[in-house]
């Protein structure tokens, strides 16, 4: 199983990395995986209070998030037998509409990929310490306590 | 087991490293603390005793989650001396 997972400081391009990432995966010029599922996840324009949000900060625990990210990778990618895994993050200021999470499962089917990929955007969400912060555009900040509903 | 001064100095010296992070931090006023640890101590202290011992705010409920050495663990775990402590708050990735 090929598991690869980064933390990006900066703005990150996810459909160029997911090429990238296909294009190692593709030793005969065909890909190795029969089936991927991927997700984006990109910051809302939105507060949670409904004003304009100007940016997400987004903490991490340096040390522990990787290696967080890394255990629940492998346990999920395990438990439903994919061959392939990319997960990528990012940490620090990010704008609206910037991506802020990459998950891509490649596996020999559909079923384990997509049920793959989205137990593994679920426990990360919940499971591997990030904090976001929302920066409102009049400068006020929040801090927020959980994740938006599935 | 005979335990040289010197170790137990050692021993002191390491004490537990705890950590605050995002909104916990803040409400704290600090991110890092050293807190000794004395050798000739008997009880065992506890992520759960240490947050009351540095009186930090608000009540320590489920929505506080505890890390030692970066592993996710519970609140009543015994800490050993050179242990990283980490209080998590209410955590929000992806």
């Amino acid at each position: 199983m090929q598991l690869r997972i980064a933390l990006h400081s900066t703005a990150f391009e996810p459909l160029d990395l997911l090429r990238r990432w296909q294009e190692e995966h593709t030793p005969q010029g065909h890909s190795a995986s029969a089936a991927e599922a991927h997700f984006i996840g990109r910051v809302r324009g939105v507060a949670a209070d409904g004003g304009d949000l100007e940016a997400l900060e987004l903490e991490h625990y340096p040390g522990m998030t990787e290696q967080q990210l890394e255990q629940l990778a492998q346990a999920c990618c395990i438990r439903h037998n994919v061959t392939s895994c990319l997960v990528l993050h990012r940490i620090g200021r990010v704008l609206p509409g910037e991506a802020i999470v990459l998950v891509a499962i490649g596996a020999d089917r559909r079923g384990p990929a997509q049920r793959c990929c989205q137990e593994l955007l679920e426990a990360l969400k919940h499971d591997a310490p990030f904090w976001k912060r929302e920066w409102r555009t009049d400068g006020s900040s929040t801090w927020l306590s959980g994740n938006t509903p599935l | 087991m005979v335990v040289s001064v010197e170790a137990m100095q050692q021993i002191a010296q390491a004490g537990i490293k705890v950590r605050l992070f995002a909104g916990l931090r803040e409400q704290a006023g600090w991110a890092e603390h050293h807190w000794p640890v004395d050798p000739g101590g008997e009880a065992e202290l506890t992520p759960r005793q240490l947050w009351w011992n540095l009186q930090l705010p608000g009540a320590f409920d489920q929505r506080i989650r505890v890390a030692i050495n970066h592993q996710f663990a519970d609140a009543d775990t015994p800490l050993q001396p050179g242990d990283e402590l980490a209080f998590l708050p209410p955590i929000s990735g992806g």
